[in-house]
């Protein structure tokens, strides 16, 4: 019992980081219609920036996230500018290869700038464990989880109730008629790559917080495509919703399933959802069914 | 369109025929010639290089039918490949079958694998079929590298050369032969594919799924038999990967080689017989020019990090990709045909 609530909260937490980095992807396919493969990527080349800032530049912790966070404004500002806008009309199948190019330069680029494959950041959370019932919990996990419902719910607000956000969400809808609104939409692309950037960076921290940064980053990434499809490829609330799901699904399944099939389980369960519910109820939780005309 | 200058076609056997006029076939039996000569003249280690385009150019072929013609995006094309690779390895390791007879199983083996991973294509396409695909890359690979008993994990396993009788197929040349001659086959086969029946109802499921089931095209079983014949020559490709390479690891197919397939297949040219062929020569080449490259970058500017070779040639490799799909999504095919139609018609520029 005791290890099922470690479990439960441990998968809740790092459910909560998954469905942020998810949240990175929706924003963009949201407003441009790119699906973006270069998620891990991101969150990778991000992390190691936050260590460049601080371990090797030997920032203070708040002027280096602050680094961090201009960084990624920066990078989504280039990647929309210099890739994604001469791409806009291309069918769907390049847009995904440009985005999966993307993610082989970074990797090559990261591996370039900062060849050491395993490193740590400096603590920025406080240190410690915090009793939760009978489960010990580190304190990193609450920080994460408690910044991500943070993110998201600005992100909502700003989605819900900000002229720039109500704008997006029209740009998602309909194109043309938001440019005949005379919405500059080549703006709305570059803020939604660099929110995406942005959303990216912070989970990128939280997460190597947690983790350490190494190359599993990158398959981090592709975990989250998992709460991309079972939420829905277009839904905020899907994200929040699916992220804790596959989290659950993935500690407790690797708890109580390691000793039947082996190790490495854990690795293996998002993959497996993906295929299940594509083929089971392919536009997920809350996604929106696509009608096809002719 | 494609005729030189007072070349027409009086019947339907011309009008198919790929090679047409006296020019065209004296350039292919020179070509021809020239490949069959090419390990009297160049070293071991540069027939090596070639042979291993040869079993890229399979594989891209396999990944064309899929993507190029049929239009089904699949970024788990490595993962096929190992499918082949350790089929190959089991049976001629464990049952000590002939090679021949496991190059096709490896195809067979590959294809159903594909066909397994292809059933979702009935129900989605585009990034949907491609995050598929991922998870089919990374759910093959977790299981060699877990399924100790048989794939012995990340330790891998030993491959013999491929033999014949009491031919060993164990110096650069005989590789060479070997993979020339079933690289010629694929070209040829699927050359001819993209020209029949099946390749013209790939193409319109590719361009429109919807209206070419409405003319009457079963899209399913279409989509599932471009997945089978994709995989089948990853399968393919993967077989003659193991034996060149007399031992193979899971570390040998990762993410990011199905990416390098995608790249190589945008750079050659989506949809071409000639751009896999392209695409292929043109990054093998180029990897091999960094691999060149490299020492003599790092010995003169020795404040250069460890892993600067292996990032370095990552990132020219994406860089390329990003560039060919903005300034020219056509690929390489399509700057080789300019070239030829600017060749027919000089002098005249129209």
């Amino acid at each position: 019992m005791q290890q099922l609530i470690q479990y439960t909260i441990t998968g809740l937490a790092v459910g909560m980081i998954y469905a942020l980095i998810a949240l990175g992807f929706a924003l963009i396919w949201k407003s441009t219609r790119v699906a973006n493969l270069a998620l891990g990527q991101l969150v990778l080349i991000s992390s190691w920036f936050t260590y460049g800032m601080l371990v090797q530049a030997k920032l203070p912790v708040w002027l280096g996230l602050i680094c961090t966070i201009l960084f990624a404004i920066f990078l989504g500002w280039m990647i929309e500018r210099l890739i994604l806008r001469p791409m806009i009309g291309q069918p769907i199948l390049s847009l995904i290869a440009v985005t999966l190019g993307l993610a082989y330069f970074l990797e090559g680029l990261v591996t370039v700038i900062w060849p050491v494959s395993v490193a740590k950041l400096p603590p920025i959370f406080p240190q410690g464990s915090v009793n939760i019932g009978s489960a010990v919990v580190s304190q990193e996990y609450l920080w994460a989880t408690a910044i991500s419902l943070l993110l998201f719910l600005l992100l909502s607000v700003f989605f819900k109730f900000h002229k720039m956000g109500i704008a997006m969400r029209a740009t998602a809808d309909d194109q043309l008629a938001v440019q005949a609104c005379a919405v500059p939409i080549n703006r709305i692309f570059s803020m939604s790559w660099i929110f995406a950037c942005i959303v990216a960076a912070i989970s990128g921290i939280l997460i190597s917080c947690i983790g350490g940064i190494t190359n599993a980053l990158i398959e981090t990434g592709f975990k989250s495509f998992s709460v991309v499809i079972l939420g829905g490829m277009d839904s905020f609330i899907g994200c929040v919703i699916a992220g804790p799901i596959i989290g659950l699904c993935e500690n407790i399944g690797a708890g109580y399933l390691t000793q039947v099939i082996g190790p490495g389980i854990k690795d293996l369960i998002p993959f497996i959802i993906i295929i299940l519910v594509i083929l089971f109820k392919p536009y997920g939780l809350f996604g929106e069914e696509r009608i096809e005309r002719i | 369109m494609n005729l030189p200058c007072g070349i027409r076609n009086f019947s339907y056997d011309t009008d198919t025929a790929i090679i047409r006029t006296r020019t065209q076939w004296c350039i292919f039996i020179l070509f021809l010639c020239v490949l069959i000569s090419i390990p009297f003249f160049l070293s071991g280690f540069m027939v090596d290089i070639i042979v291993l385009i040869g079993i890229t150019i399979i594989a891209i072929i396999g990944l064309n039918i899929m993507v190029g013609y049929c239009g089904q995006l699949s970024i788990g094309h490595a993962g096929f490949i190992a499918v082949g690779s350790y089929t190959t390895a089991i049976l001629t390791n464990n049952f000590q079958i002939n090679f021949f007879i496991a190059l096709v199983a490896s195809g067979i083996a590959a294809g159903i694998i594909g066909l397994l991973f292809g059933m979702p294509s009935l129900r989605v396409k585009g990034f949907y079929l491609a995050i598929t695909t991922i998870a089919a890359q990374f759910i093959i690979i977790w299981i060699l590298n877990h399924w100790t008993d048989v794939t012995h994990g990340s330790m891998g396993l030993a491959v013999a050369p491929a033999s014949f009788g009491n031919t060993v197929f164990n110096s650069s040349t005989m590789q060479y032969y070997l993979v020339t001659s079933i690289t010629a086959l694929t070209v040829f086969f699927s050359t001819n594919l993209a020209r029949s029946k099946i390749g013209r109802a790939f193409i319109a499921v590719r361009d429109n799924d919807l209206a070419a089931e409405v003319m009457g095209i079963n899209v399913f079983s279409y989509k599932l038999l471009a997945f089978f014949l994709g995989c089948f020559f990853a399968g393919i490709s993967g077989s003659l990967f193991a034996q060149w390479r007399g031992s193979i690891t899971p570390e040998d197919f990762t993410f990011g080689q199905s990416i390098l397939y995608i790249g190589i297949l945008i750079i050659g040219g989506l949809g071409t017989s000639i751009g896999p062929i392209f695409g292929s020569l043109f990054i093998r080449l180029l990897e091999q020019f960094v691999i060149l490259l490299a020492p003599t970058v790092e010995g003169t500017l020795s404040s250069l990090p460890t892993g600067f070779a292996t990032g370095l040639s990552s990132m020219i490799f994406g860089l390329m990709m990003i560039i060919f799909l903005v300034f020219e999504p056509r690929g390489l095919a399509h700057r080789w045909n300019l070239f030829k139609a600017s060749y027919r018609l000089w002098p005249f520029s129209y």
